[in-house]
């Protein structure tokens, strides 16, 4: 199956043919974020978020730590991680890049907001030259974990989540 | 002669960058033969990607994952090698000089004991500052020391386990159990397909000890019996690479058995490793 070619900000209408199982190859830029600074950017105002240039309408949010080592995806679940799903979703990201399943209450409100959840392999080196340019969006104290704004080019992803059905639980009802 | 410390501190730290940045040949067989069975699309696309990574990484000495993990020794010291204090400082200062040049994630958390629990004072920006726990030691016959170097990832922690099995004096209790944990945790890791390190013992520090030690020394090419039931009974569980589906969930398993204790009880210690790992090399100084 040949991957959907995606660019951000991405449109509704860009979302609206993608199912569960999709192969996907993200570009443009992106947020990359974990633990400790998506529930400070949950707490952020609108306002507060456009001083610092964050736009999330139609934005994808990579939950990663950015470091001298690379990037690569970290557990969604993680509370901190996975209770970001709902109000980012809200505010306008289209995408949760991450990997491993979420719970039912995420799964729905990824689905009342026309939000997905796509998962990617950890292939850190194989990301490094499609990682354009890093730049700290925000929360710079946090090191790794700060807020990161990325230039991305065919970031490989399957989409886990979306429209109220999960690929895990199609998974848990086969095994 | 005695063991020199320049020696041990550089093979360290050549072990610790290999151990980061490339697959073991068992770990390249395991998927070489889970691509075999495997026939799920998106099954093959996360295997094959694990495989191209590990290919780059290990073209260009880049780290196979971000989270670059703990650096873990396994120390095993000749009988007839003069080995001292000053040697154990020597390889600490190669994990440290590895984690430089891996490069290691700078994820060391600052502060006292309470604000490293609420993570408070921030990271280190330095990957060195990232310290092994207390190194495992034992002996082995001759004159050389051998150190082995394991990175392990924050994922597999969050689905270890170490527990008591209730086992009946039957061995197939152990292994249900085993392979019960086994199902649970391939479902949540996301970066599976897994291999599955097990030590079973009398303590729950030996049973630990033992399952790093499955870790640093189980052979991914030649399974037993026993370590390949344990793997069909969790990819029966069906939830495949990156829980997409498949039936590659786990690609091997390594058992290791200790003494036991004379009980109705057995200490398990099941870590289900991602699909880099286990990230280990040996390296002999003498
Ligand atoms: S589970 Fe393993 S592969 Fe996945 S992010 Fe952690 S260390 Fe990397």
């Amino acid at each position: 199956m040949r991957p959907v070619c995606l660019e951000t900000p991405i449109p509704p209408e860009a979302m609206a043919g993608l199912h569960v199982g999709d192969f996907l190859e993200i570009s443009g830029v992106i947020y990359a974020g974990r633990d400790a600074v998506l529930p400070k950017i949950v707490a952020m105002s609108d306002a507060e978020l456009a001083a610092r240039g964050i736009d999330l309408e139609g934005s994808v949010i990579f939950h990663t730590a950015v470091s001298v080592a690379g990037v690569g995806p970290t557990t969604s679940s993680k509370i901190e991680i996975e209770e970001s799903i709902a109000p980012l979703s809200a505010r306008g990201v289209r995408i949760h890049l991450g990997k491993g399943r979420l719970k039912a209450d995420s799964i729905r409100a990824l689905h009342a907001h026309a939000s997905l959840f796509a998962v990617t392999t950890p292939s850190t080196a194989l990301l490094t030259d499609r990682i354009l340019a890093t730049e700290i969006a925000a929360f710079p104290e946090l090191g790794m974990e700060a807020l990161y704004r990325l230039r991305v080019d065919r970031i490989p992803a399957v989409v886990a989540i979306f429209h109220g059905e999960s690929i895990f639980e199609q998974q848990a009802q086969r095994g | 002669m005695g063991i020199s410390s320049e020696k041990l501190r550089e093979a360290t730290a050549e072990a610790l960058v290999r151990a980061g940045s490339s697959f073991t040949p068992g770990l390249r067989a395991a998927y070489a033969r889970a691509l075999e069975v495997e026939t799920d699309e998106r099954s093959l696309w996360a295997m094959r990607q694990f495989l191209e990574n590990a290919d780059v990484a290990e073209r260009r000495t880049l780290p196979l994952c971000d989270d670059t993990g703990i650096p873990h020794v396994l120390l095993e010291v000749g009988e007839l090698a003069e080995f001292g204090g000053a040697h154990l400082g020597a390889i600490t200062e190669g994990i440290a000089e590895g984690l430089k040049r891996l490069p290691g994630r700078p994820m060391a958390v600052l502060g006292d004991e309470v604000q490293r629990i609420e993570q408070s004072q921030g990271l280190s920006l330095h990957s060195e500052d990232v310290i092994p726990p207390a190194f495992s030691v034992k002996r082995i016959p001759g004159d050389r020391v051998r150190i082995t170097v394991l990175l392990l990832g924050g994922g597999p922690e969050i689905r270890a386990k170490t527990y008591r099995i209730f086992h009946k004096h039957r061995l197939e209790t152990v292994v249900d159990e085993v392979a019960q944990w086994g199902i649970e945790a391939v479902r949540e890791l996301g970066c599976t397909p897994a291999v599955v390190a097990v030590g079973l013992g009398r303590t729950h520090f030996e049973a630990t000890s033992l399952m790093l030690e499955a870790m640093a020394r189980g052979d991914l090419e030649r399974q037993t019996p026993l370590e390949q039931q344990i793997t069909e009974k969790i990819n029966a569980g069906g939830s495949g690479p990156l829980g997409l589906g498949g039936r590659v969930s786990v690609l091997a398993t390594l058992v290791n058995i200790g003494p036991q204790r004379a009980s109705g009880v057995r200490i398990a210690s099941v870590r289900t490793c991602c699909g880099i790992e286990p990230r280990r090399a040996t390296v002999e100084v003498g």
